[in-house]
């Protein structure tokens, strides 16, 4: 755990320097959307930021809520509502193993279990070394293969305990 | 104007009005947590679910345009049934300790749960837990299992006050009203929330376990704390509910201020130096005359004022825009052509105080400003007059600026730190006494008597005839 939050707390407490490269992005995808919509622009930028910095603060809220000239309770609303932007610091990887009905019923449930008891860690939680955080999630909409589980951006279907072996492994 | 029937009554609507605004506007109660006339229509919480003929399912009055030849019921089994269910999801996780709360009384998911549900929720899960006791601000405590997001708080950060600093955060049953964690909610509107609030989750940190509120009654009042005078309701002991172990102060005590509804000039606001105006008005108190600064009873103080006025060459008086228009009458009528009349502030804007702004707070910080302007215009005090008495009436922090004149003073609070005039008679506060302000716009706005004044003070309108015999 150690080393990851030494890089978390470089990434954070960096704020907005960290952030000033991060303008060049904004601005560009800025371009593409009429004035009046400054709103509409701010999961796009809470996903750049996310994408750059491994998960989001109230203080990078309050940054994209400055930069776009909107209230930053509303980015904070946005940021709060979406489970898929992370306001802890998460692993190298994050595996979101569906938990509803069809991949319920093909066994996502016995699949979870295994990777808790493969990775060391209860669902929710990451990794010592930092490399898994293992998540459950509602319908990846994978149903008619499952039981399903995405890996960073990957989906990954018909799963098997063997197969996911072979998918940890493969990861770096 | 348009014609619809609710609950067989024909009622009258304007044109965009709603089916609840005609109903409210008729006498026929529809039950509503988020509408509020001031603020947007969020139609969140259901419970204004009406019917109407011809319509397969309920709708929410509150957003539901009333249309000509309309037919609305709000009292059928079906309503009363939906209404029931309702309210059994909204209590759903409310914790229910209206025992320990301080808006029972007067809370609406209290006074609905009995009047419309009386059905407790069923759940195998338990109650969720969220933050209770919550310091939204250092004024305002939020107990976020009471809440029942109706949104009513957020939406008048956004649409009156203009501060954007709440919202509601998190899903589904996670949802909570909050404030951006790094930074203080200093809306200086902020705890008109509380007083929007239909339950018991945004409460008064400076009224918090004061008292329950079937002890005490409003009485109307006007905030003195700016040129808006706002209407505000003073919150006092009930006389049934005086009771004599809590002693003669608590017996006799602004409890709180909550906004007086009046369209005319504040609408259903006032800001929070309007909440504080008990506060203002608990300062330090004048309570016995003083002559040169030895106590002395009534009659001498008035003997003495006498005696000072027949004796004076030139005389001035410094009049208070704290006075009611009734005093300044009185004052002009018995003393008005006897004297020399200047004006002033008896107070100036404090630091950090908001100055002004769009909404409702004025730079002037004193009430009858322009009832002082009308009545003896706008002439600040002149030293070099050569004035031997000069009668000051209202607060004054320093005593040098009159020069070597003698001085009356009526004041209601402590006079300034080791001066003293040459007689000082206490006068009455503004909850001691009845009369009427001119705010800015020259909208009169009246004031009634909360509290009886102590013994030894006086009423200025009273004194101003025996000075002047």
């Amino acid at each position: 755990m150690s080393c990851l939050k030494e890089k978390f707390d470089r990434l954070t407490t960096n704020g907005p320097e960290g952030m000033s490269a991060l303008v060049d992005k904004f601005s560009e995808l800025r371009g593409g959307y009429p004035e009046e919509m400054a709103s509409s622009l701010v999961l796009p930028l809470l996903q750049l930021t996310q994408e750059a910095k491994g998960h989001l603060t109230e203080s990078d809220a309050v940054f994209i809520a400055d930069y776009l000239g909107v209230p930053a309770m509303q980015v904070v609303e946005a940021l709060s509502w979406y489970t898929m932007l992370y306001r802890e610091p998460v692993g190298r990887h994050v595996i979101k193993v569906c938990r509803n009905i069809s991949c319920s019923l093909t066994g996502g449930g016995r699949l979870m279990g295994y990777l808790e008891r493969r990775l060391g860690v209860r669902q929710g939680g990451t990794t010592a070394d930092g490399r898994f955080t293992l998540l459950a999630v509602e319908c990846l909409a994978s149903c008619g293969t499952a039981p399903a589980m995405q890996v960073n951006d990957t989906y990954h279907e018909r799963l098997t305990e063997a197969r996911i072996d072979q998918i940890l492994k493969e990861l770096p | 104007m348009i014609e619809l029937t609710i609950d067989n009554m024909t009622v009258q609507a304007h044109e965009g009005e709603t089916v609840l605004q005609a109903a409210l506007k008729h006498g026929i109660e529809i039950p509503h947590f988020c509408y509020h006339p001031c603020l947007s229509i969020a139609g969140n919480c259901r419970v204004c679910l009406v019917k109407v003929d011809g319509r397969p399912k309920l709708m929410p009055s509150c957003n539901l345009e009333a249309t000509p030849g309309m037919r609305i019921e709000t009292v059928s089994e079906e309503v009363l049934a939906a209404r029931a269910a309702v309210m059994q999801f909204i209590i759903l996780n409310h914790p229910g300790d209206c025992g320990i709360c301080d808006k029972a009384g007067e809370c609406r998911v209290q006074d609905y749960h009995v009047r419309y549900g009386e059905i407790d929720p069923v759940s195998i899960e338990p109650k969720h837990r969220k933050p209770k006791l919550y310091d939204l601000s250092p004024r305002i405590s939020l107990d976020n299992e009471r809440c029942i997001l109706c949104s009513r708080c957020v939406r008048f950060t956004r649409e009156v006050s203009g501060s954007h600093m709440l919202g509601i955060v998190e899903r589904g049953c996670h949802s909570r009203v909050a404030r951006l964690e790094g930074k203080v909610f200093d809306d200086p509107y902020s705890d008109n929330i509380i007083s929007i609030c239909p339950t018991g989750a945004l409460l008064s940190r400076d009224f918090l376990y004061k008292s329950r509120v079937w002890y005490l009654e409003p009485v109307r009042s006007v905030c003195t704390g700016c040129a808006r005078c706002c209407s505000v309701n003073v919150w006092r002991r009930r006389k049934r509910w005086h009771v004599r172990s809590l002693g003669a102060e608590k017996n006799a005590a602004a409890y709180r201020i909550t906004p007086g509804e009046n369209p005319e000039i504040n609408g259903h606001w006032i800001c929070n130096k309007g909440f504080d105006l008990h506060k203002a008005m608990g300062r330090p108190r004048a309570l016995a005359p003083l002559i040169a600064g030895r106590s002395a009873s009534v009659e001498e103080a008035l003997q003495e004022g006498m005696k000072m006025l027949s004796e004076a060459v030139n005389p001035a008086a410094l009049i208070s825009a704290h006075a009611s228009n009734e005093e300044l009458e009185a004052f002009r009528i018995a003393l008005g052509s006897r004297m020399r009349v200047y004006t002033r502030e008896d107070h100036s804007p404090q630091p950090g105080e908001v100055l002004e702004d769009d909404l409702l707070i004025r730079a002037d910080k004193n009430p009858n400003s322009r009832g002082v302007r009308e009545l003896f215009g706008d002439r600040p005090y002149d030293a070099t007059a050569g004035h031997d008495l000069v009668l000051v009436w209202g607060d004054l922090d320093d005593y040098a600026p009159l020069g070597k004149a003698r001085i009356l003073h009526l004041t209601s609070f402590v006079p300034p730190q080791g001066q003293s005039a040459d007689l000082l008679i206490p006068i009455s506060t503004v909850f001691e006494r009845s009369g009427t302000f001119t705010n800015f716009e020259g909208k009169a706005n009246r004031f009634d008597q909360v509290f009886d004044k102590p013994k030894l003070v006086q009423h200025a309108g009273e004194l101003f005839g025996g000075l002047a015999a």
